[in-house]
């Protein structure tokens, strides 16, 4: 094993310069520098090949089924049809269509509030820095929705929509609200799954944005204080432009988030009535892993996928590695 | 509440009227908070509470707070058995957690340590890992397993969680090697300490948080999982989360059951995931946001 020489500033590998610090030191240099592409490569190796056994043989596997008719409860159906399922999928098939219209109107009944709800509550925790303590004991309470199972979590709201045993039915009785079977009309079948969605993921928004809001320099906000602006003008003016890339990456978060919904799906109302509340994850799992057409649900896990990788490839555009590589 | 606002003697007496601000201030946002909280913790207390209540009280509507309370609800869901399911839950979290650690943790230290020439494709695959779909992994999982005989084992139902465990541990404990200063390490090289020692014997002990944390968040992880385990496992193999929803299925509505069992695995997750809530930012978002 070769010692590093004495001159050598240690260890930051991502400095290339550091062989051509001394003529003399070179050759033990190299042997170092091959020492240690060695060591740390062994070290990465092991998780990468774990990594590739659950992540990449299995997508290849994925994309392979979904050129075959392969159904469970038929043996020898694994046969090579070319692009048949992807055609009948996109041309044919009413539902898959359906799911994805499910899918646009959750998403976009529940990311703007979880978005709007989340940057409210950061701010207002940020702006009132003058009781920490008592702003870290509420945020703590906050996030309590995000960290539950989820399962749990669309048990409670389950719960909550099923008349006979929900307090809800009580307030609106008091209120002089009508009654009402949420799980059994379309439109509120779906606004019930929003609901317990939203109250579910606002901290994810909440908590990002507050980190990105601590995150931020002072000066600019000591500054406009100084010229005399208002709480609005600051958030305005001053927050908002700075917080923007937080915004976009915690926006784009939710948007693939919001697309992988499925204990609540499951728990509340199993896509019904009718297929009113069928999002394509839930369409997909119903094909593929309930009535095992594994060959015809792997078509749709496969548009889903890379719709998917378009979007983390957006994601990493706008964030870099964190830390590393200076 | 001396402590949360700085309400000092000298500024009472000078200027009353700003200490009266303060504490309307301090009252109104306290009023707003609270409001919130409730808000939030309802659909949870509403379920604690049902948990403990008799079958006839559940559906007694206004509540009578007075009577109807019992502990009938947690005798029943241990007659049914239920902690086989949070066995199956304990084992598969744990040996999720050991593995994730045991691959993640030297995989994380040297990404930290070593410029690789793929180091961005790494990056990416890690984050894109934890974008994707679960299904993505599942439907394919599931396909292969059964032809391994991997089906509704703990080793399967492991093996599919490291798909999310391993890039989490990775992303979490990257950045915190990065903070760790080199200075020590150098040392050791000088004193004589080869690669591997230099990383068991001073790295590691001093990486104590950072590994404990991501230690608790990836056993949480496993513990809560309900997608992956709806589908890998079943009967008597079933981990908590599912076993739960089964009440839902058979003998009608077992309120009781529902909401006591949920009660129980809900409990420590609240617990722990306070404990560790710094980390929790970079695990949510694989580290694309800084905390």
């Amino acid at each position: 094993m070769a010692e590093p020489g004495k001159n050598l500033t240690w260890p930051s590998g991502a400095e290339g310069e550091t062989g051509l610090a001394v003529a003399a030191a070179r050759a033990p240099v190299a042997e170092w520098e091959a020492t240690r592409r060695r060591f740390y490569t062994a070290l990465l190796v092991p998780g990468l090949l774990v990594l590739t056994l659950v992540t990449i043989v299995p997508v290849l596997y994925l994309i392979a089924t979904s050129f075959t008719p392969w159904d469970l409860s038929r043996p020898g159906s694994l046969q090579f049809i070319g692009l048949r399922n992807y055609v009948r999928l996109l041309t044919e098939d009413r539902r898959f269509w359906n799911s994805i219209w499910v899918q646009v109107k959750l998403s976009s009944l529940t990311v703007p509030f979880q978005m709007a709800i989340g940057l409210s509550l950061a701010l207002y925790l940020h702006l009132q820095h003058h009781i920490r303590r008592l702003v870290e004991v509420f945020r703590n309470i906050f996030i309590i929705p995000m960290v539950i199972p989820p399962v749990v979590a669309a048990l409670m709201w389950r719960i909550l929509f099923t008349p006979e045993v929900s307090i809800v039915t009580y307030i609106m009785g008091l209120l002089g609200l009508p009654q009402v079977r949420w799980l059994g009309h379309p439109t509120l079948a779906l606004l019930a799954i929003a609901i317990a969605d939203i109250w579910q993921f606002f901290p994810f928004c909440m908590l990002l944005l507050y980190a990105g809001l601590q995150a931020l320099p002072e000066e600019p906000m000591e500054a406009a204080r100084i010229d005399g602006a208002s709480t609005w003008q600051l958030i305005r003016h001053v927050l908002l432009p700075m917080l923007r890339p937080t915004l976009t990456v915690v926006l784009l978060f939710r948007v693939v988030d919001s697309i992988r919904t499925f204990p609540l799906i499951y728990v509340i109302t199993q896509g019904g009535p009718g297929f009113a509340t069928e999002p394509t994850n839930y369409y997909a799992y119903q094909q593929g892993l309930f009535h095992g057409y594994i060959g015809y649900s792997s078509a749709i896990v496969v548009i889903m996928f890379f719709f998917t990788l378009a979007l983390s490839l957006l994601i990493l555009r706008r964030v870099q590695w964190e830390g590393g590589e200076a | 509440m001396s402590t949360l606002v700085d309400t000092r003697p000298t500024v009472r007496r000078r200027n009353p009227r700003r200490v009266w601000k303060r504490r309307l201030s301090l009252a109104l946002n306290l009023v707003v908070l609270v409001g919130l909280a409730f808000v939030v913790l309802v659909p949870i207390l509403w379920m604690a509470q049902m948990s403990f209540r008799t079958a006839i009280a559940q559906f007694q509507m206004p509540p009578d707070w007075t009577r109807g309370w019992t502990l009938e609800n947690y005798r029943d869901i241990i007659a049914t058995r239920f902690q086989r399911n949070l066995l199956n839950s304990l084992i598969v979290s744990t040996a999720t957690t050991l593995f994730s650690l045991g691959f993640g943790v030297p995989a994380a230290y040297a990404l930290s340590r070593y410029r690789f020439t793929r180091g961005t494709l790494i990056a990416f695959w890690i984050l894109a890992v934890r974008m994707a779909i679960p299904i993505a992994f599942a439907l394919p999982l599931f396909a292969l397993f059964l032809r391994l005989q991997l089906v509704n084992t703990y080793q399967g139902l492991t093996l599919v969680y490291l798909t999310f465990a391993i890039p989490t541990v990775v992303w979490i404990l990257r950045p915190f090697f990065d903070s760790i200063p080199r200075d020590l390490e150098e040392s050791a090289y000088v004193d004589g300490a080869n690669l591997w020692q230099t990383f068991v014997r001073i790295v590691l002990p001093l990486s104590a948080p950072g590994l404990s944390a991501v230690a608790i968040l990836s056993f949480i992880n496993a513990w809560l999982e309900f997608f992956y385990a709806l589908i890998f496992t079943r009967g008597p193999m079933m981990t908590a989360p599912v076993a739960i929803v089964n009440f839902l299925n058979y003998a009608g509505w077992d309120w009781g059951k529902i909401t006591a069992a949920g009660t129980v695995i809900m409990l420590p997750v609240i617990f722990f995931s306070l404990l560790t809530h710094k980390y929790l930012i970079s695990g949510l978002t694989a580290g694309a946001v800084k905390s």
